[in-house]
This record gives structure tokens, C-alpha cells and sequence, in this order.
């Protein structure tokens, strides 16, 4: 009998086969979803693994400590590793290596396909004996070859550079650093830890094509570019035995105590030992490697809550779907029910529908994530990262994925289920069932409005649970489209607002200490207006973390901005120069994560010194973490003068002979071209999966003003016999539309906002930070596309109405 | 004056393996103030002629004129705006919007179909004897008093021709008696007359005439005194 009772329910099923097919599609996008997000993070943690911790990985060093204004000589940096080895701090780490290195910014001369020489922002780095940091050149993959560089005119060229670029084996390369043009041989395509996530310093976003270069020479090969003594050094790798955990910066709490307090003693032997300050941090300092970790972390997170999510949309509509379905085979049930029918053969019917459903979702979703999905992110992580990674499905993750969509899609059948089982049949053959008292609060609030204003509210919040189901998947449906809305907003404006609009200057020139002097003389003789920037990493005092320090020639904001450099101020003051203790800026991010606020003190580290400092205001649009000197203030406490010197550009001024004078140079112009061209590459992700959420919104917001209509059948029926106008109804049923409409997008877009903001927190750690700014025009296209999807039912009802069969209904009406 | 022309009257319905005439060959014509009664056994075409009636059927074949203009077919819109000009009709279940009060109910029906105009609403429920119902919803009042305000519902655009389909067929008799007693004084207070469907042959007393239906064809049309 069951089994009789069942095929009547998928018969039933069957008839609504747009609604049916709806809710299969959406579980599936939820399956599919599911499926190629795990398998990138799968992909991700894997590779993660194998490039830091593998066999065959590059033995990511565990402490770095960086000379960040100065070289060490050879036999400074010899004494400094001798020095950590002897006074090892008393801990349960030991010391396994101490490798001195030289990295150095610089520029390549690269001659394009139309025979123009550009100028590459570079950074090369010198190895000498390369047991630790190793550059990663994976044998069996397309994108690394050759052999390391043995010679001081032999490089390995980084793989994501070389493809942009188009070098091979075997080509020459141009480099410079300061100290004129150097020629190289590719000898090798290859990765490194600190170029793995290929990004300018300090930038969220990798680097387009040709803007970026990266190479990896001999320190011999290096110190010829740079024209330094041999031995020289400006990093000193420590790597400890076994593997120590270190502070991830994406959680509040410490997980390398063990390892920060080494980290504090390290820099105290360095700074007793050596003239120039140096700074130290763990893995979490290296942005490039922070960003795998975050990414493989995040991606492992996310895709559980995406399929979770979706399924839960579909979830909300197969309920409401079933729910309906039970109305309106009530009399049928009570039938069954007067006939003799158990109650335990009534809900089977409506636990197995929804399971059935579901399976199908899961079935189409799987086919579609394992050949679609999964490769489509490979294919999009190896365009953005650049880095060789495998596709690869496993079943646990096909298991886990099912498992949630079918859990949550079951679980949608259980009530509809129960209230089937439960019905009274006296009660349906009466009527009762389905009479419900409109609520007298409302009655009396909308007493005073024209009746069919007032039928229009009433109706709407008849089944205010089933609203209230519907605004929810609406809203859920609208974080998967917002959030893009809002990321992409958010995106353009972290990368685009800041320098676009905020900064003067025209180019950035980068220069070794007392080499500002050759770059103003270069400015002065071309008559291009000069600031003067000096950069240094500022640690805190009993702190991993680590800020970058700007000295400012002027500090202005973006309201009164003069200055090349100008701030964003969110709260507070500019600082003054030469108070005691120094006024500072923090960025908001700062601010967030050390909980200081403007008036507070902070103490930071410069070298060894500990040194108090005073935040008198707060900054807001940076990506890492900053906090801002006036330059004298900074230079008194580092003892140099400058890293960089801003340009500013008239029209005319050409920059010949500006890259003989610079370590490297930025021009605005490149970077803000480079910005846009990646912010077009990742609007098409973001506007699939906008339309991919707003197809959501669609089905669910449809499904259930659908169901309203077709519940209302008998009373437009009866208008309609009473001689009202199509026109008329149609009016109704656009105010009443118009209002689901607004509630509804108001919802979504609060969804979306939050959500957003959920998902950035989520995402933002100390290396990366930002915040989401509600912008009204994101906020009122949110809340007007989903108006737009609600008003667009009213023909549809109009369409119903028409298409109505006036003598069946009032058939119905008189039995 | 005749208010109604019926003349050959038919309407076919095509079945997969026949064509079932339900109305075959009607001829009435019906004069203002009448209460005609229709009455028949199921199938015999009476619920047919009141939707043709009610321009809600489109006969197949025939003439039918109102106030001596022909009455529209085909054109939904057409037809609609027919009856909101001419017709009233009073269901068997009520059919009153569950959300709406009493009152409410009847001036959605104002508004749909030109004019609020809330004291001739509350005229009409006075007319029906539920002046004191008005702010409630039709699920806190008994099935009489719902069918009342449907009457009244079906006044309240004053039409020309009340039409009702078995309207008692859900109330017990003294409630049928009551809500009947209530139709022909408001009726008669508005000048308008009505056509009933029913099987009820008690409720001949209320009619001025009764016309008996067979098979699609008029099988007695007789005047009455009432």
C-alpha cells in the first residue's frame, strides 16, 4: 500500500516539474559547488605540504632575520650565525642551520615582442650554499627546468616571470641593481618560497604578466649585480630541527610561544652583534607563504559551508514545495486516513521524496563538479598562483559533500512529513484545515488603508512562516550573489582607491642608503618635484608581528593632499614631528588586531631599542599592516635618510636615466594598468558566481510567490466572477510584489553586507586586511534586483489569471 | 420590460468519444423583477445556463441579449466588465476573502469595481441584518451569516440580475430559510432581479417563477405567486 502511496506522491511530484527541476538543479549547484571548492582545497593544503614540509620540498627555514638598511660582510654574517649557535637560547628547539643570504630589489630591462625595453621591477636573490630555502624546481612538472645557477653569470629564472615573459633556457637576461646592467644566462625555470604566491610586496593581488621579475643567483652572481663585496648578506635563514609550531596569524591565540620566545632572544644576540638593526619573523611573516596557508586553510573551510548553504536553500524549498503539495492533497489524505491508512504509510512518501530529489541533485552535481567544476579551479588556481598542481577528486570528498546535501535535503521532508501524518480528517473534509484567522493586530493596522491594499498586506503574511523561510533562503541566495557584489567593490577599492585616486606621485623609485642623493640630482636636472620615503620594518616589543614603517616628508590626507604619499585618515590627528614620546599613525588593521586605539601608546622595537610611540589617529585602505612617521622622526631612529624617493611627473619628462640611479622603480601608471587587467580576469569568477546566486534568488523567491498565487486561485477566481478587472488585480498583485519585493531585498542585502563582512573577517589575517565598506549603489542594486524578480511574478499572475478557467473554477467554487 | 432574451440557446461540450449537449435549444426571456428558479437533476444544464447567463460560458450556439444589447463572448475582458456592470452572483460556499472583515469584504469589491463608498456597505449589511458583524472576519460568523454578507457582497455594485448557484446548498433550513428571506427583501429593495440554481424544491416559494431543466432542454416554465 505504501509503495501505491508513494508512486501517487511522485505522480503529484511530477506535475510540478518546473519547481521539481528547480530544487534539483539547486542541489546540485550545491553538490558542484562543494565539490570543485574541496578539490581546491584539497589541491591547495597538498601542495602546501608538499612545497614547505615534503621530501622534495625547499626546507622552509623557521626564523628569518633580515638586515633590513644594510648588508652584513662575510665575516659578519658568520660571526652573527656563530653567535646564535653559541648562545642557542635554553629551549626544546636546536638549532640545524644558519645560512646567510643577499635579496635585493632591483629592475630587469626587458626588450618586448616590439622591440621596446621596459623596465621589470626585480627582486634577486644571492644563494650560496642553498641547503635551506632552497629554490623548488619540481622535475615532473611542465612548469620548472634546467639546473640551479653555478656561476656568477648564470640565473634561475622564476617559472611564473619566464611564462609571462616568454624566457627560456638558455636566453640572456638583462637585470640591474643600482649599479648599472648586468647580462645573465637562464640556465634554470624554477619556484621560491618567497615568490610562490607571485605578488609585488605587499600587494593582495598577484602580479600581472610582465610587471614582476624574480631571480635566483649565485651570492657571487648577485654581489656583481649590486656590485658588493663578496660574502655580503642581508638575511640570516635559521632552520631548526624537527618542525616548530609558529603563530598563525589568522587566530588570536599564540601557537609558537615556544618558537616566538627563541624568535625574541635571536634578535637580541643579532642586534648585541651587529650595527645595523635587524627584525626577525617566523613563516607567518613571509607573505607568500602566509597566503597558501590562509588559502588552503580558508578553502577547506568554505567548501562545506557552500554546499551546506546551498543545500539548505533547496532544503527550504523542497519544505515549502512539500508543504503546498500536503495542502493541497489534504482531502486526499484524509480520505486515506477515513479509509483506515496508518499514519506511518502516510509519511514515508514525504521523508523518501525529498531523499529522492536530493539523490538526483547529488548525481547531476557530482558528474558536473568532478568534470567541470574540480578542473575549472585548477585551471583558475594555476592561472592565478602559477604553480603546478594536480586535479584530483577523491571519493572522501564525493562522501562528504553527498553526505551534507543529503542530510539537510532529508531533513527538509521530516515536517511536511509529520503535519501529513497528523492530519485530522473531520477536520479537513470541514474546511477547518485550511482556515486561518487573520491576525487582528494587523486587521487593525491596516483597517484605515483601501481594502485591496489591506487584502494585499494580509495576504502576503498569511503564512508568515513560510515568508519568513522564504526570506531566509532569499537572503542566503543573495550572500552568495552580494558578497561577490560587495568583494568585488571592495576589491577595486582596496586596489584601486588607494593609489588611483589618493597618490600623487608618478613613479617610485627604490634606493640603497645615501642613494637618494643620485635620484633628486636626477629629479633636480629634469625639473620632476621629489619627496623622500623611508620604509623599515618595525617590529613590536614582545611580539612576532611586524609593522611596515613609513617615514613621511609630509603627511597630508586625501581631503587637503599636497603631499606625493597622502593618508587616508579614518579617525584622530596627523602626528607632529619631534614630540616625545613620537606621534604616530596606525592603519585600521593594526588597530584592530593590537586593540589600540587613537591617544593610546605603543611600543615597538627598532633594532633592540624598544621605543614608546604615541597613535594619534587611525588610517584607513591598507593591505598590510602599517604604521606611518614623519620621515625625520623614523631616519633619528634608524640613521638613514631614505629607501625611497617619490616622483612627480609634468607630461613631458621621459625616465631615461632614472634606472641607472635606482635599486628599482614602480610607475604608477604600470601598476594601475596591471590592476585593472587582473581586477577584469577576476570579475568574470565574480560575476559567474554572481549569476549563479541570482539563478537562486530566481527559483526560490519564484517557487513561493508561485505558491501564493495558485493558493489564491479561489479568491481571484471569485473576484474575477464578481466582475474585477484584470487591470485592478494586476495592480494588486504589484503592490503586493512590490512589498515581498523590498522586504525581501532589504533582507538580501543585509544578508549580503554581513555575510560579506563575515567572510572577510574570516579571510583577514595580520599579513592581509580589509574591510568592507557599504556602499549605497552596491546596497540599493541588491535591493532592487530582487524587487525586479518579485515584480517580475505579476504578469506571470496576470498571465494565470487570464489563462484561468472561469466555469471549472467556479465549478469548484459551487462543490 | 424584458431584461433577458434567450432564443437557441446551445452549449456543447466535446468528450473524447461524444459531444455532451448540456444546454439544447434554450428559449427564455426574463423581465425585470422576476425570481426565476432553476431546478433539475445534476446534469440537466441548469449550472451551464447560469454561467452562460453570467457571461462566464460562451454558448455555442444562440442568441442572448441584456437590456436588448447582445452580451459579449469570447472577450474575457469584455465579458468581465459585463458582469461588473449587470451581475450579481452568490455562491453555494460563500467564497468570502478570509483575510477581509465583513465590511471589508464588501468594499473590495467597491473598489475593484469603481468607487469606495462605505455607507451604502454598511446600508447593505443593515439590509442583510448584520450591521453588528461588520468587523469581523468570516470565520468568527456562522455559514448564514456569511452567505448574508455574500448577498450583500453581490449587491453592493448594484446589479441588474442576481445570480445564485444552489446558495443554500450549504446551510441547514432554517438558516437556508433565513438567508432566502433575506435575498428577496433585499431584492426587492433594490429592484433586482435574481436567478437562482437549486435542488431545493422549498425554496419555489420564494420565486416568481420556476423553470424545471432536462438533459439541456426547458421542461416546464411556470409562473407562481409569491
Amino acid at each position: 500500500m505504501s509503495m501505491l502511496l508513494t508512486k501517487r506522491l511522485a505522480r503529484s511530484l511530477w506535475r510540478t516539474k518546473l519547481r521539481l527541476s528547480a530544487v534539483i538543479l539547486m542541489v546540485a549547484i550545491g553538490v558542484f559547488a562543494g565539490i570543485s571548492f574541496g578539490a581546491y582545497a584539497n589541491a591547495a593544503t597538498n601542495l602546501y605540504e608538499e612545497i614547505y614540509d615534503g621530501e622534495d620540498g625547499i626546507n622552509l627555514p623557521d626564523i628569518w632575520v633580515k638586515n633590513s638598511i644594510g648588508t652584513w660582510n662575510e665575516s659578519d654574517s658568520e660571526n652573527l650565525c656563530q653567535s646564535i649557535s653559541d648562545e642557542w637560547p635554553q629551549s626544546d628547539y636546536s638549532l640545524n642551520k644558519c645560512e646567510a643570504r643577499l635579496i635585493l630589489n632591483g629592475l630587469m630591462y626587458h626588450t618586448n615582442s616590439d622591440g621596446e625595453e621596459k623596465l621589470i621591477s626585480g627582486v634577486w636573490h644571492g644563494i650560496d650554499e642553498g641547503d635551506v630555502d632552497k629554490v623548488w624546481m619540481p622535475t615532473e612538472s611542465e612548469l620548472s627546468s634546467g639546473r640551479l645557477a653555478e656561476s656568477e653569470t648564470e640565473i634561475v629564472f622564476d617559472s611564473h616571470a619566464a611564462l609571462a615573459m616568454d624566457i627560456e633556457l638558455d636566453d640572456t637576461v638583462v637585470l640591474g641593481a643600482g649599479q648599472g646592467k648586468k647580462h645573465y644566462t637562464v640556465v634554470g625555470i624554477g619556484f621560491h618560497s618567497q615568490h610562490l604566491y607571485f605578488a609585488q610586496e605587499g600587494s593582495l593581488m598577484p602580479a600581472e604578466g610582465g610587471t614582476l621579475a624574480t631571480g635566483y643567483l649565485t651570492d657571487s652572481g648577485l654581489e656583481r649585480l649590486a656590485n658588493l663585496e663578496s660574502g655580503s648578506s642581508n638575511r640570516l635563514l635559521i632552520d631548526i630541527k624537527g618542525k616548530p609550531a609558529y603563530d598563525l596569524q589568522s587566530t588570536d591565540e599564540n601557537e609558537g610561544l615556544e618558537l616566538s620566545s627563541v624568535m625574541a632572544e635571536i634578535v637580541t644576540i643579532v642586534n648585541s652583534h651587529s650595527d645595523s638593526p635587524a627584525s626577525t619573523h617566523d613563516r607567518s611573516g613571509v607573505e607568500s607563504v602566509e597566503f597558501l596557508r590562509v588559502d588552503a586553510e580558508g578553502a577547506s573551510k568554505m567548501f562545506p559551508y557552500v554546499t551546506g548553504m546551498l543545500a539548505i536553500v533547496a532544503g527550504i524549498t523542497i519544505f515549502l514545495s512539500l508543504q503546498r503539495l500536503i495542502q493541497s492533497q489534504a482531502k486526499e489524505i484524509a480520505v486515506l486516513r477515513t479509509l483506515g491508512i496508518p499514519k506511518k504509510s502516510i509519511m514515508p512518501g514525504y521523508i523518501l521524496a525529498p531523499v529522492f530529489i536530493g539523490l538526483i541533485g547529488v548525481i547531476i552535481g557530482t558528474i558536473l563538479g568532478i568534470y567541470i567544476g574540480a578542473p575549472a579551479m585548477f585551471t583558475m588556481y594555476s592561472d592565478l598562483i602559477g604553480l603546478p598542481v594536480t586535479i584530483s577528486v577523491s571519493s572522501n570528498l564525493i562522501i562528504q559533500i553527498a553526505l551534507i546535501a543529503l542530510i539537510i535535503v532529508m531533513l527538509s521532508g521530516l515536517r511536511p512529513a509529520w503535519q501529513a501524518s497528523r492530519m485530522q480528517p473531520l477536520e479537513v473534509f470541514r474546511g477547518q484545515h485550511e482556515v486561518k484567522l487573520s491576525s487582528r493586530g494587523l486587521q487593525q493596522i491596516t483597517a484605515k488603508l483601501p481594502a485591496t491594499v489591506g487584502l494585499s498586506i494580509r495576504s502576503s503574511l498569511r503564512k508568515p512562516m513560510r515568508l519568513a523561510f522564504t526570506f531566509f533562503a532569499v537572503g542566503l541566495s543573495m550572500l552568495i550573489f552580494g558578497s561577490m557584489f560587495f568583494m568585488m567593490g571592495t576589491m577595486e577599492e582596496v586596489m584601486m582607491g588607494g593609489i588611483k585616486e589618493n597618490q600623487n606621485w608618478d613613479v617610485m623609485t627604490y634606493v640603497y642608503p645615501g642613494g637618494e642623493d643620485a635620484v633628486i640630482e636626477w629629479a633636480e636636472n629634469n625639473n620632476v618635484e621629489h619627496e623622500t620615503m623611508l620604509t623599515f620594518p618595525i617590529p613590536l616589543q614582545n611580539d612576532t608581528r611586524e609593522l611596515m614603517g613609513y617615514g613621511l616628508e609630509e603627511m597630508s590626507t586625501v581631503d587637503d593632499g599636497e603631499a606625493m604619499m597622502v593618508l587616508q585618515l579614518k579617525e584622530g590627528e596627523l602626528p607632529l614631528k619631534g614630540t616625545t614620546p613620537l606621534q604616530i599613525l596606525i592603519d585600521e588593521g593594526t588597530s584592530k588586531f593590537l586593540e589600540r586605539n587613537v591617544g593610546d601608546e605603543l611600543i615597538v622595537m627598532v633594532g633592540a631599542t624598544p621605543v614608546e610611540v604615541e597613535i594619534t589617529g587611525i588610517t584607513k585602505g591598507e593591505v598590510t599592516r602599517t604604521i606611518y612617521f614623519h620621515r625625520s622622526d623614523l631616519s633619528d631612529l634608524i640613521g638613514i635618510e631614505a629607501t625611497t624617493v617619490l616622483l612627480q611627473f609634468s607630461d613631458d619628462v621621459s625616465i631615461e636615466g632614472l634606472a641607472e640611479v635606482t635599486v628599482g622603480l614602480v610607475v604608477k601608471e604600470d601598476m594601475i594598468h596591471s590592476f585593472e587587467s587582473l581586477l577584469e580576469k577576476q570579475q568574470s569568477m565574480y560575476i559567474a558566481i554572481e549569476g549563479l546566486g541570482i539563478i537562486i534568488a530566481i527559483s526560490v523567491l519564484f517557487n513561493t510567490l508561485l505558491m501564493n498565487l495558485s493558493e489564491r486561485d479561489t479568491e481571484l477566481a471569485t473576484l474575477r466572477v464578481l466582475g474585477a478587472p484584470m487591470n485592478k488585480l494586476g495592480t494588486m498583485m504589484f503592490w503586493e510584489h512590490l512589498a515581498i519585493g523590498i522586504v525581501g531585498g532589504v533582507l538580501g542585502a543585509l544578508f549580503a553586507y554581513f555575510g560579506t563582512v563575515a567572510m572577510i573577517n574570516g579571510m583577514v589575517t595580520w599579513a592581509f586586511f580589509m574591510t568592507v565598506e557599504p556602499q549605497i549603489i552596491s546596497i540599493l542594486s541588491l535591493v532592487g534586483i530582487v524587487i525586479a524578480i518579485s515584480i517580475a511574478l505579476t504578469p506571470i499572475g496576470m498571465w494565470r489569471i487570464k489563462k484561468m478557467d472561469l466555469v471549472e473554477k467556479v465549478k469548484d467554487l459551487s462543490q | 420590460m424584458t431584461l433577458v432574451e434567450i432564443s437557441g440557446m446551445e452549449r456543447h461540450y466535446v468528450m473524447t468519444s461524444e459531444t455532451v449537449k448540456a444546454l439544447d435549444g434554450i428559449d427564455i426571456t426574463i423581465d425585470k423583477g422576476e425570481r426565476i428558479i432553476l431546478l433539475g437533476p445534476s446534469g440537466s444544464g441548469k449550472t451551464t445556463l447560469l454561467n452562460c447567463v453570467a457571461a462566464l460560458d460562451n454558448p455555442t450556439a444562440g442568441e442572448f441579449s441584456f437590456e436588448g444589447e447582445e452580451v459579449p463572448r469570447v472577450h474575457a475582458e469584455k465579458m468581465t466588465s459585463f458582469r461588473r456592470e449587470n451581475i450579481g452572483y452568490v455562491f453555494q460556499f460563500f467564497n468570502l476573502l478570509q483575510d477581509l472583515t465583513v465590511l471589508e469584504n464588501i468594499l473590495l469589491i467597491q473598489e475593484l469595481s469603481g468607487g469606495r463608498d462605505t455607507s451604502r456597505a454598511l446600508e447593505l449589511l443593515s439590509l442583510v441584518g448584520l450591521e453588528d458583524e461588520i468587523d469581523r472576519f468570516p470565520a468568527e460568523i456562522s455559514g448564514g451569516q456569511q452567505q448574508r454578507v455574500a448577498i450583500a457582497r453581490s449587491l453592493a455594485k448594484s446589479p441588474k440580475l442576481l445570480l445564485g448557484d444552489e446558495l443554500t446548498g450549504n446551510l441547514d433550513s432554517a438558516t437556508s430559510t433565513k438567508v432566502m428571506e433575506v435575498l428577496v427583501k433585499a431584492c426587492e429593495a433594490e429592484d433586482i432581479t435574481v436567478i437562482m440554481v437549486t435542488h431545493d424544491e422549498s425554496l419555489t416559494k420564494y420565486a416568481t417563477r420556476v423553470i424545471r431543466l432536462d438533459s439541456g432542454k426547458i421542461i416546464s416554465d411556470e409562473k407562481v405567486n409569491n
